[in-house]
């Protein structure tokens, strides 16, 4: 065989490259995984030999494979495989009724975890009552049902028992057992920290084992696939899932880039080594496609159950009074050490911001530590960039920082209304203001979140920034802050070369150019031609991973 | 600070290069009468009037994790066990601490012990630290152990031994060796390890009860030392680039410099920019030493100094010894550059841009 000969040609295409510098191409060429030429028909003729497989495009799009910036990988699969789903619209008998049927089915003692309800279900379901509900739904069994947000949990009375919770347990720091606000008697809600004494009772259960992570895993990134995501950043990667991941890349079966943000503090939904510790080990777990280059921090929690900061007060509650405003769970200094700690080893950082006092802080401390540490080739990024305070949208540029875009929630959404509860109409709506961004330079990328969205449908996420309005119909006719809308182009770039920037990953993927890899997705429809409210019907039918097919629609 | 806390001098050099030598002779002046000396490893000192207290190696670490700031719990132990035997009286009563490490120490950690332990700083205060340095072996040390590098960095005093086994030329080079290192600790020349005990004790820089007078003509000398040593090479020399093109390369980067500041600097936002300093260039902060106009109090000079990523406790003095109230900062770096530290005074510790100035005038 002729060295020179491509392993795979594709032709008769319309290949959308992300690439500036040439936009468009009919056919691309592929040997040992990665792109060897990229143009029309003459630049990959002579490339054909004998042994070249031919893939013939039959005039449809192609595009690069997507990234998606922030997931949590092991989740989505363990949800998909071994949790209780329900639909964070669904009401709290309805999820009491889906318990019931789940419990009639378990195995004595089993636990039933489950997910995800509403994050504006919280209140109602810190009373007496829904804790009646649950204990009677579950049959005795141990129950954690998670939320919306993934930050928070509702547990039956026997999971609370086997966690050693009582009515005396004092809450944890940055977090609230909840408490039935007439009789002080516990309620089964988990607010943040305090999910954690429930979770590690499950933990400690041998629930999930090792091989169910590995298959879990393996399901997920199956699922990413199917939506043409063939790069990612598992956004709180501990031992057991870059474990997982390293164990599918040496066996060959991992489909996709996988970049790992390490928590330097345990979150409070997942156990195990964070930090020093867990950053120490992270060269056993890098592969040929495992990046463990990123860090996580958290500086604050959600919206919608005011655990996010905020310059400006929550609406007034009976619990918090009149001028709460969320509380961040790292100063200024102690984000500053570790930043400078992770630069050192580095390490890029990935933080947690949901209210804009966060992401003044986290852009502070950046701020100290460029001035300090000087240019890095490290992006750190401010997650879920997503309520800003206007003095702040010029410091992403400024100080390199990316815009983490995710979860999906660009729209009108129940996260929307939670938001609007707890913090008023008008504000709650100044939410996501990408255009903003992206006119100040911010570099941005897009993710899911997954399985804080249930399902990690990028292209939900494309139509939705590009209409902010909501693509699967509901809420039909309302939009959010509508005149942060972006063109598809910048969203494309979003969901690929900007997202690989971001990823550390620029090199390798993100685009169609000769050298990078031959991550490639071959849709159902020229997205460029149709109504932008029909972008989330785009099906991907074909997943091409360094040019290995790893998916295709049937 | 009280000032009835007791000084300990540390004692450092490497192996060879007459630590013993030196304070066998220096505890046998009368002036060290009431000593007590920790040394780390037996030697030869015997004395009936004094007290030797030997101290193990064991090193634990701080629960930040970072290795250069491991304190030393033996001798926590070792000075706590002290001032309680010297309260019930069953030692007799001594009013200074002579604490020799091993040759092969870093002086960091040990510095560190005496800024933050608790019990320690409660009762113990820096008084100095004196590193010896041989000169026959000096330049052959110095290039094979960074523990070496750092002992010179950090010294208060520098007393060169073995002098007379070298040619004053052989001499000379070392000595700018030193001064390339760390151009504001003294120098003196010893033989036979006959060192004035002047020499050695009271550094003085950190005593509350110092005169302010003393302290600023201390921050004259090594202010003009630090910007001569700057300007060494001939040409405008500045930051990373520096490092690179001087001799300084020679000594893993190893730089000085100092900075004045003519205007008062307001107390939160110093604090805040040591703070930063701290977390991030700590590694590379070999020594800092500064005496400030704290916008707040003009009137008292404070002084500030630290090792590495440790400050110890801001020293208020009673008065400025003139109408000059400038403030006067020195540096011993590995390669952080002056313009990161004047920027970054500038943007975070409330400076104007035209206070900062960079030779001593």
């Amino acid at each position: 065989m002729d060295r020179t000969f491509a392993d795979t040609v594709f032709r008769n295409g319309r290949i959308y490259t992300s690439n500036r510098q040439q936009p468009w191409a009919t056919c691309a060429a592929v040997k040992a995984g990665r792109f060897v030429a990229v143009g029309s028909e003459a630049d990959v003729a002579s490339l054909v030999g004998e042994d070249t497989a031919t893939v013939d495009l039959g005039g449809r799009m192609a595009m690069p494979g997507i990234i998606d910036i922030h997931n949590h990988i092991m989740m989505g699969g363990q949800a998909d495989l071994y949790e209780l789903r329900f639909s964070s619209s669904d009401s709290i008998p309805r999820i009491a009724d889906a318990v019931h049927k789940a419990a009639a089915q378990a195995a004595p003692g089993a636990w039933i975890v489950g997910g995800q309800f509403g994050n504006n279900l919280l209140t109602s379901l810190n009373t007496t009552e829904a804790c009646a509900l649950l204990d009677a739904a579950s049959l005795g069994h141990p129950v954690v049902l998670r939320d919306d947000s993934y930050h928070n949990r509702w547990a039956s009375s026997a999971a609370l028992r086997l966690a050693g919770v009582s009515a005396d347990t004092p809450n944890p720091t940055d977090g609230e057992i909840g408490r039935d606000l007439k009789t002080g008697t516990l309620t089964g809600l988990m607010i943040e920290a305090a999910s954690g004494l429930v979770e590690r009772a499950l933990a400690a259960s041998g629930h999930y084992t090792a091989e169910m992570d590995r298959t879990a895993v393996a399901r997920s990134i199956s699922v990413l696939n199917s939506y043409g995501v063939t790069a990612f950043i598992d956004a709180a990667s501990m031992q057991p899932i870059m474990a997982a991941l390293k164990g599918l890349d040496d066996r060959g079966e991992l489909t996709a880039w996988a970049v790992c943000a390490m928590p330097v503090v345990e979150p409070g939904f997942m156990f195990g080594k964070a930090g020093e510790a867990l950053f120490a080990m992270r060269e056993q777990f890098r592969g040929a496609h495992v990046k463990p280059d990123y860090v996580k921090m958290f500086l604050d929690g959600v919206p919608g159950a005011k655990t996010a900061a905020f310059h400006e007060p929550y609406v007034a509650d009976p619990v918090r009074g009149c001028c709460f405003r969320g509380t961040t769970m790292m100063t200024v200094p102690d984000l500053i050490r570790w930043l400078g700690r992770c630069e050192k080893l580095g390490l890029a950082a990935k933080i947690h911001c949901a209210g804009d006092a966060s992401v003044t802080q986290a852009l502070d401390a950046i701020d100290v530590v460029r001035s300090f540490n000087g240019p890095t080739h490290l992006i750190h990024h401010i997650a879920h960039a997503s309520y800003i305070a206007p003095d702040d949208i010029a410091r992403f540029a400024e100080l390199n920082v990316a815009a983490d875009l995710s979860p999906i929630i660009w729209y009108p959404t129940v996260f929307l209304e939670a938001h609007k509860a707890a913090m008023g109409d008008e504000r709650a709506q100044r939410f996501w203001p990408n255009k903003d961004l992206k006119q100040a330079g911010a570099l941005m990328a897009g993710g899911s979140d997954w399985p804080v969205i249930p399902i990690p449908d990028p292209w939900q996420g494309i139509e939705g920034m590009v209409t902010r309005q909501n693509p699967t119909g509901d809420f039909p006719g309302k939009s959010l802050w509508a005149e942060q809308a972006l063109d598809l182009t910048t969203v494309l770039d979003i969901y690929t070369i900007d997202g690989a920037r971001a990823a550390g990953l620029s090199q390798i993927t993100g685009s169609i150019e000769v050298g990078k890899s031959a991550d490639l997705i071959v849709l159902d429809q020229m997205i460029f031609d149709i109504p932008v409210d029909q972008l989330a019907d785009t099906r991907v039918e074909t997943t091409f991973f360094e040019g290995r097919k790893v998916f295709e629609r049937r | 600070m009280a000032a009835d806390h007791i000084p300990v001098t540390v004692l450092t050099g490497f192996l060879g290069s007459g630590k013993t030598t030196v304070l066998n002779h220096l505890l046998r002046q009368p002036e060290l009468n009431g000593v007590v000396a920790i040394i780390n490893e037996f030697g030869e000192v015997a004395l009936d009037h004094l007290l030797v207290e030997t101290s193990e190696d064991r090193l634990a670490l701080l629960d930040n994790g970072c290795i250069c700031c491991s304190v030393r719990e033996d001798l926590i132990e070792t000075l706590r066990d002290l001032a309680s035997r010297r309260v019930a009286g069953t030692i007799p009563p001594f009013h200074r601490v002579l604490l020799e490490t091993t040759g092969l120490a870093d002086p960091v950690p040990v510095l560190h012990t005496l800024m933050t332990a608790s019990d320690v700083v409660d009762r113990y205060r820096i008084d100095g630290v004196v590193a010896m340095v041989d000169v026959v072996n000096g330049a052959r040390t110095l290039a094979a152990h960074p523990e070496a590098v750092r002992q010179v960095a950090v010294a208060d005093r520098l007393l060169l031994t073995k002098t007379d086994l070298v040619s004053d030329a052989d001499r000379a080079a070392l000595e700018q060796r030193l001064v390339s290192i760390n151009p504001v600790a003294v120098r003196t020349l010893v033989r036979n390890g006959d060192v004035d005990p002047c020499r050695v004790l009271d550094a003085g820089l950190f005593d509350p009860s110092a005169k302010s007078a003393d302290v600023l003509r201390w921050f004259e000398t090594a202010s003009q030392a630090a910007n001569e040593t700057h300007d060494h090479g001939h040409h405008e020399c500045e930051g990373v680039t520096c490092a690179h093109h001087s001799h300084h390369a020679h000594d893993a980067g190893v730089s000085s410099y100092s900075l004045i500041i003519d205007e008062p600097i307001r107390h939160d936002a110093f604090m805040r920019w040591l703070d930063y300093v701290a977390a991030l260039k700590g590694e590379d902060l070999l020594r800092f030493k500064a005496i400030v106009q704290i916008a707040e109090r003009p009137d008292a000079p404070v002084v500030v100094h630290g090792v590495q990523h440790v400050f110890h406790r801001p020293i208020a003095l009673d008065g400025w010894p003139s109408a000059d109230r400038r403030s006067r900062l020195v540096f011993i770096v590995r390669g952080i550059p002056r313009e990161i530290i004047e920027n970054t005074l500038c943007k975070f510790a409330a400076v104007s841009r035209n206070a900062v100035h960079r030779s001593a005038a």
